[in-house]
C-alpha cells in the first residue's frame, strides 16, 4: 500500500522541545508509558527495600520507622504514578487511533494532565528529603495516625502529590469521554467500537465520580494536619472512622480503574491470537458496566473490622461482584474455545493474566465473608490477594499491551526469545513472592510489621519471597535489553503485524501525526479484519 | 477442516513448565523442614488453613473457611483445567493454514448459564457467612468476665473490671491477658491514641481499636494454652513491636492469679526496690520514647549485681527482663509505668553474652556483657 | 489495503459550529463532565458534614448557636449571587441573537455580582472570627470554613473563567455561531449559584 504522507505545515524542532510540548495523543501516550515505568522502577526498588528487611527476623537494615516509610511510597508510587497512569497512557495511544479520530478531544488539557504527574512523582518522592522522612502512615493514611501529632510534613507532601495525581486523572476522564462520544469515526457506532476503549470509558467514569471524592477527604485531612480542623479528631467532636468511609469509597473503585483497562488489553490480545472475536462482545460491556457500578456500593469491606459498618450491605454486594468477573472470566475462556491459538510474547502475557487473576479474584472472595475476613483482614493474605490481581493481573496485562503495541508505537518489534525469557523468570519470581503470603496470613502475620519473632515461624516463608522479589528485579533486565536493542534494530513491523482487528493496524507504524490517510468502511469491532477477510465478516 | 499435525514442543509449554516449577520449588522448599514425609505433606496441607481455633467463635469461623476454601479450591480448578486444555487442544502452529475458524460471536444461553450459576453458588456463601457472623458477633447479657484492652503506642495493657462493666479491679501491666477456660469473656476496646487492631492468629478473629469508639466482642476459649497476639492495624514505627499473649486457665487458677493481682494493686504501693535486698555494683539503664539508652551494659560474673532503671516514658509500662542465648528468661523485673524508677536485684549469672529486653517491647533490646 | 474508497474527505467533516453541529458541543460536553467531577468532591465533603452533625451532641454547639446570622450580609449576597445566574443567562441569549454588546455587558455584570458576593463573604468571614469562631473551633468552625471556603474558591474560578470570556468576548471571538466557551462558563457558573443555595440552605436556613 503507498502512503502519501502529508508534509508538515511548520518545520519541527529539536526533538526535546517536540516531546516536551506535544499535544500529539500518541506522544503524549508514550510519554505516559516512560514515566509510568520510572516510578514502577522506584516503586520495585522499594519493595526490593521492604522484602530485604523481612527476609529475616531482626532489624537489619532499616529503623523501623523508616521501613513505614518504603512499604508506604512503594505502595502510593505503584497505585498512583504507576499502574493507574499507565493504563491512561495506553488509553491516551490507543483509543483515538482504534475510534478512527485523528487525537483525543483536548489535547493541550492532554499534555497538561501529563507533565502534573511527573511533578506529583518529584513532590511525593521529595518526602524522603524533610525531616522526619516522607509519608509512612500507609497508602491509605488513616488518620488519626496521619494527623499531625504522629506524621511529620511527609505527609503533607503526599497529601499535594495524591491530590495532584487525581487532579490529573480527572481531566483525563473528561478527555476520554469526550473523545468517545464526539470524536468517533462515521459506522462506528458504541457497539461497535473495541472493548479496549470500552473498559477506558467506564474506567473513565468511574474516575470522575470517585476520585474526588479522595480529594476531598485528602483536603479534610490537610485541613486537620495543617490548620487545626477537627474532621478526624474525637476529642473534639471529629470522627476517626469518617476518614476511612471517605477515602475508601474512592479506593475501592479505584482497584477496578487500575484493572478494567488491563482487562480491555486482554480482551484486545486473545481474539487476535485466537482468530476469533471476542466471545460474547455485548455481555461483556455490560460485565464491564455491571463492575463498574457495584465498585461504588463495596466500599466498607475494607472496614468490616471497624465494628462500624453495616455488614451484611457490604458483604452481598461484594460477594455480587464475583458474577460479572467471572462471566468474563468464561467469556475469555470462550474466545479461545475452538480458535487457532498462536502464542507469540502478548497471548503468553495474557494467559499469564488469566491465571494469575483467577486466583486473585477466588482469593479476593475469602474476604468477601465477614467472619473470615475478621481472621484475614490486616494480614499478609491481603498482600497476597491484591498482588495477584494487581501485578499477575494489571501489570502482566500491561506487559502483554506493551509487546502488542510496540511495534504500532515505534515500527519495530520486541525481541520474541527476549520477551519469554522475561515472562518465565517473571512468572516465577512471582509466584515465589506472593504464593506463600496466603499462607503467612493465615498463620497469623499482619500486614506493615517491619520485624516479626523469630519463634512465630514465619522465617522462611518471609525468605522465600524475598528470593522471588530478587527474581522480579531480575526479570527487568532482559526487558529493557530487549526495549532498548528492539528501537534500534529490531524486526521491521509494517501496519499490521499481528494480523489484528482494530483500526490502529490500519495505519502506518508509527502512525503519521494526523493518524489516517483514510478510514477502511466500519461495520463490527473488527474494521481491519473485515478487510483482510471479507468473506468471514458476515454478522 | 483438518486437524493440525503438531510437529514440536507448544510455546504454551513453555507457560506450563514455568508453572509447574514454580509450584515444584514452593513444595520443594516447604518440604526442606525435615525427612518425614507425611508430617512434612501434612504440614503443606496445613498451611492453607488458619492454625486451630481455641475458641468457639473462632470454630465457627474455622468451618466458614474451609467452605469457602473448597468451593475456591473447584472453581480454581475447573476454570484452570479449561484455559489449559484450551491452551493445548487448539494450539494451532503459526503459518499451519491460513484458514479461519468457525468466527463465534457468543452465545446467549450460555451467558445466562455462566451468570445464573455463580449467582447461586455466591448467594449461597453469602446466606451461611450471614449466619456464622450472627453466632460470632452475639453478645452475652452476662459475660462471667470483662476485660478492658488499651492499646496504646506501643503496648497493650489490660484493665479487669468489676461486674458493672466499668469500675477497675486492677491494671495488668505485663502484656498478658488472663482468662478462665470455657467462660464469657466480654472484652472492650479503647485506644487514647491512634487506630489499632486486637489480634489473635488461633482465635481467628480481630477488631479495630478506633479512639473515640467503644469497640467490645465476647469471646469464649475452649482450650487452656497460651495463645499470642499483635496489634494489626498500622500505629506508628513499633506497630509491629506491640505484641501480647492470652493465657487461658482453669477457673482456680484464674481465680488464685485474679486475687494475687487484686491483693497487689490494693496494696500500698510498694518502695522503689524490688523483692530480695539490692547488692553488688550497680548499672544504670534508662527508658524514654520506648527505647533503653544504652545498647550494651557489662556486669562482673558470678556475682549478684543491681539494676537502677528508670522509665522516663510517662504512663508507659517498661521493665528490664535477661534472657540466655537459647531465649530462656533468667529474670523477669516488676513491669511499672513511668516516670518512675526501680532497683532490680539480679542473681548472679555465669560468664557470657546475655540479652537485655523490655517484656512489654520487644523492640528494646540490647547485650548484657558478663565478664 | 484496498484502494481509498472511505478517504475522510471535507465535505464529511461537519462543520464545528453550533448551527450545524449535531448533539452536544464538545466543550460544552467537557464542562458538564467536570461539572459532575465538581458535585462529587462537594459530595464528599458534604458527606464528611453531615456525618459530623449526625454524632454530635448537638448543633449548632451551644457557644455558636446565634453566631450564624443571614443578615445584613450572607442573605443579601446570596440574592445577588441568584441574581447574577440570570444576567449571565441573559449574556448568552444576547449572544446566540448576535448582540455581542449586550453579551459583553450582562457577563461584565455577571462577573461584578461575583465579584461582590466575595467580598461580602470576606467581610463576614471576618465578623465571625472576631466573634471567636474560627476554623479551628470544634468541628463546627471546621466545617463550616472548608464548606463555605472551597465554594468561595470555586467562585474565584467561575469569576476567572467569566474574566477569560469576557477577554475573548472583547477581542471579537465570539458570535451567534461561535458561542461554545460563554456557555460551558455559564454552566459552571450555574453550578456554583446551586451549590450555594443548597450550602446556604443547610447551613443558614436548617438550624
Amino acid at each position: 500500500m503507498a502512503t502519501t504522507a502529508l508534509r508538515p505545515a511548520v518545520p519541527a524542532r529539536s526533538a526535546l522541545y517536540e516531546w516536551v510540548t506535544t499535544t500529539d495523543h500518541k506522544k503524549i501516550g508514550i510519554l505516559y508509558v516512560i514515566n509510568s515505568f520510572i516510578f514502577f522502577g522506584i516503586g520495585g526498588l522499594l519493595a526490593l527495600g521492604v522484602r530485604a528487611e523481612l527476609a529475616f527476623p531482626g532489624l537489619q537494615f532499616v529503623e523501623d520507622s523508616a521501613y513505614n516509610q518504603l512499604f508506604t511510597v512503594h505502595a502510593s508510587a505503584m497505585l498512583f504514578l504507576f499502574i493507574i497512569p499507565m493504563l491512561a497512557g495506553f488509553g491516551n495511544y490507543a483509543v483515538p487511533l482504534m475510534i478512527g479520530a485523528p487525537d483525543m478531544a483536548f489535547p493541550r488539557i492532554n499534555a497538561l494532565s501529563f507533565w502534573m504527574l511527573p511533578l506529583a512523582g518529584i513532590v511525593m518522592m521529595s518526602g524522603f528529603l524533610v525531616q522526619g522522612g516522607a509519608a509512612a502512615a500507609g497508602w491509605t493514611s488513616y488518620p488519626p495516625l496521619a494527623e499531625a501529632t504522629y506524621s511529620g510534613q511527609g505527609t503533607d507532601l503526599w497529601i499535594v502529590a495524591v491530590v495532584l495525581i487525581g487532579t490529573s486523572s480527572i481531566l483525563g476522564a473528561v478527555n476520554f469521554l469526550v473523545t468517545i462520544f464526539k470524536l468517533r469515526a462515521p459506522g462506528m457506532t458504541l457497539l461497535r467500537m473495541p472493548i479496549f476503549a470500552w473498559t477506558i470509558l467506564v474506567t473513565s467514569v468511574l474516575v470522575l465520580f470517585a476520585t474526588p471524592v479522595l480529594a476531598s477527604g485528602l483536603i479534610m485531612l490537610f485541613i486537620d494536619r495543617n490548620y487545626g480542623g477537627n474532621f478526624f479528631d474525637p476529642a473534639t467532636g471529629g470522627i476517626a472512622v469518617l476518614y476511612q468511609n471517605v477515602f475508601w469509597f474512592y479506593s475501592h473503585p479505584a482497584v477496578y480503574i487500575m484493572v478494567l483497562p488491563a482487562m480491555g488489553i486482554i480482551s484486545e490480545i486473545l481474539p487476535v491470537f485466537s482468530r476469533k472475536p471476542l466471545f460474547g462482545y455485548k455481555a461483556f460491556i455490560f460485565a464491564t458496566a455491571a463492575i463498574g457500578a457495584l465498585g461504588f456500593s463495596v466500599w466498607a469491606h475494607h472496614m468490616f473490622t471497624t465494628g462500624s459498618v453495616f455488614l451484611p450491605f457490604f458483604s452481598l454486594m461484594t460477594f455480587l461482584i464475583a458474577v460479572p468477573t467471572g462471566v468474563k472470566m468464561f467469556n475469555w475462556i470462550g474466545t479461545m474455545w475452538r480458535g487457532h491459538l498462536t502464542f507469540p510474547t502478548p497471548m503468553i502475557y495474557a494467559l499469564g493474566f488469566l491465571t494469575m487473576f483467577l486466583i486473585g479474584g477466588i482469593n479476593g472472595a475469602f474476604s468477601a465473608s465477614v467472619p473470615v475476613d475478621f481472621a484475614l483482614h490486616d494480614t499478609y493474605f491481603v498482600v497476597a490477594h491484591l498482588h495477584y490481581v494487581l501485578f499477575g493481573g494489571s501489570v502482566f496485562a500491561v506487559f502483554a499491551g506493551l509487546f502488542f503495541w510496540f511495534p504500532k508505537m515505534t515500527g519495530r518489534m520486541l525481541d520474541e526469545t527476549l520477551g519469554k525469557i522475561q515472562f518465565v523468570i517473571m512468572f516465577i519470581g512471582f509466584n515465589l513472592t506472593f504464593f506463600p503470603m496466603h499462607q503467612l496470613g493465615l498463620a497469623g502475620m499482619p500486614r506493615r510489621i517491619a520485624d516479626y519473632s523469630s519463634t512465630a515461624g514465619w522465617n522462611d516463608l518471609n525468605l522465600v519471597a524475598t528470593v522471588g522479589s530478587m527474581l522480579i528485579g531480575v526479570a527487568m533486565v532482559p526487558f529493557l535489553v530487549n526495549v532498548l536493542i528492539s528501537l534500534r534494530s529490531g524486526k521491521l513491523a509494517g501496519d499490521n503485524p499481528w494480523d489484528a482487528n482494530t483500526l490502529e493496524w490500519a495505519t502506518t507504524s508509527p502512525p503519521p501525526p494526523y493518524n489516517f490517510d483514510h478510514l477502511p468502511d466500519i461495520r463490527s469491532e473488527r474494521p481491519v479484519f473485515d478487510t483482510r477477510h471479507p468473506e468471514a465478516a458476515a454478522h | 477442516m483438518t486437524t493440525p499435525r503438531r510437529t514440536g514442543p507448544s510455546p504454551a509449554i513453555v507457560i506450563l513448565i514455568a508453572g509447574a516449577l514454580s509450584v515444584l520449588a514452593f513444595l520443594g522448599i516447604l518440604l526442606l523442614q525435615g525427612p518425614d514425609l507425611a508430617a512434612q505433606l501434612q504440614s503443606v496441607v496445613d498451611s492453607f488453613f488458619p492454625p486451630a481455633a481455641v475458641t468457639e467463635q473462632g470454630r465457627e469461623i474455622r468451618n466458614l473457611y474451609d467452605i469457602v476454601f473448597w468451593v475456591g479450591a473447584v472453581i480454581f480448578f475447573l476454570v484452570e483445567g479449561l484455559i489449559i486444555f484450551a491452551v493445548i487442544r487448539y494450539w494451532r502452529r503459526p503459518g499451519k493454514s491460513a484458514d479461519l475458524p468457525p468466527q463465534t460471536h457468543g452465545n446467549n444461553l450460555l451467558e445466562v448459564v455462566w451468570t445464573i450459576i455463580p449467582l447461586a453458588i455466591v448467594l449461597a456463601l453469602f446466606v451461611i457467612s450471614w449466619q456464622t457472623l450472627n453466632t460470632v458477633d452475639a453478645r452475652s447479657a452476662n459475660p462471667d468476665v470483662s476485660v478492658r484492652a488499651i492499646a496504646a503506642r506501643f503496648q497493650w495493657t489490660f484493665e479487669y473490671l468489676k461486674p458493672d462493666g466499668e469500675t477497675v479491679e486492677f491494671t495488668q501491666l505485663s502484656p498478658e491477658m488472663v482468662v478462665p477456660v470455657n467462660e464469657t469473656i466480654h472484652l472492650k476496646l479503647r485506644s487514647p491514641d491512634v487506630n489499632h487492631a486486637f489480634y489473635v492468629p488461633e482465635f481467628l478473629f480481630k477488631r479495630d481499636v478506633i479512639p473515640g469508639q467503644d469497640n467490645n466482642f465476647d469471646f469464649v476459649a475452649d482450650q487452656t494454652g497460651t495463645y499470642r497476639g499483635q496489634c494489626a492495624e498500622l500505629c506508628g514505627a513499633q506497630h509491629w513491636a506491640m505484641q501480647f499473649t492470652v493465657r487461658v486457665v482453669e477457673r482456680a487458677e484464674y481465680d488464685a492469679w485474679f486475687a494475687e493481682q487484686r491483693a497487689a494493686a490494693q496494696a500500698t504501693p510498694a518502695p522503689s526496690a524490688s523483692p530480695g535486698a539490692p547488692s553488688g555494683p550497680q548499672i544504670d539503664l534508662a527508658a524514654a520514647n520506648i527505647a533503653f539508652d544504652k545498647a550494651t551494659l557489662e556486669a562482673p560474673a558470678d556475682t549478684p549485681f543491681t539494676i537502677n532503671f528508670e522509665n522516663n516514658d510517662a504512663g508507659i509500662p517498661h521493665n528490664v527482663e535477661i534472657r540466655d542465648a537459647d531465649g530462656v528468661s533468667l529474670f523477669k523485673g516488676e513491669i511499672f509505668n513511668g516516670v518512675d524508677s526501680r532497683l532490680y536485684a539480679i542473681p548472679a549469672l555465669p560468664a557470657g553474652d546475655y540479652t537485655f529486653i523490655c517484656t512489654v517491647h520487644p523492640n528494646m533490646t540490647g547485650t548484657l556483657s558478663v565478664r | 489495503m484496498s484502494a481509498p474508497t472511505a478517504a475522510l474527505t471535507p465535505a464529511t467533516h461537519l462543520p464545528d459550529t453550533a448551527a450545524h453541529r449535531k448533539g452536544i458541543g464538545t466543550p460544552v460536553l467537557g464542562m458538564l463532565l467536570f461539572i459532575t467531577s465538581e458535585v462529587m468532591f462537594f459530595a464528599g465533603l458534604f458527606a464528611a458534614y453531615f456525618s459530623i452533625r449526625g454524632a454530635a451532641p448537638e448543633w449548632p454547639p451551644v457557644q455558636f448557636e446565634e453566631v450564624l446570622k443571614i443578615f445584613p450580609l450572607v442573605g443579601p449576597a446570596t440574592v445577588l449571587l441568584i441574581i447574577s445566574s440570570f444576567t449571565g443567562q441573559l449574556g448568552l441569549r444576547s449572544l446566540r441573537r448576535g448582540d455581542r454588546t449586550g453579551f459583553i455587558r450582562f457577563y461584565a455584570i455577571t462577573m461584578a455580582l461575583g465579584l461582590t458576593f466575595l467580598v461580602m463573604q470576606g467581610i463576614d468571614y471576618a465578623i465571625l472570627y472576631s466573634e471567636g469562631m474560627t476554623l479551628d473551633a470544634g468541628t463546627f468552625g471546621t466545617t463550616y470554613y472548608t464548606l463555605t471556603g472551597f465554594h468561595g474558591a470555586h467562585v474565584i474560578g467561575g469569576v476567572i473563567m467569566l474574566g477569560v470570556v469576557l477577554y475573548r468576548g472583547l477581542a471579537g471571538q465570539f458570535s451567534e455561531r461561535h458561542y461554545d466557551a460563554p456557555e460551558a462558563a455559564l454552566l459552571y457558573w450555574d453550578f456554583v449559584d446551586i451549590v450555594w443555595i443548597v450550602l446556604f440552605t443547610i447551613l443558614y436556613v436548617l438550624p
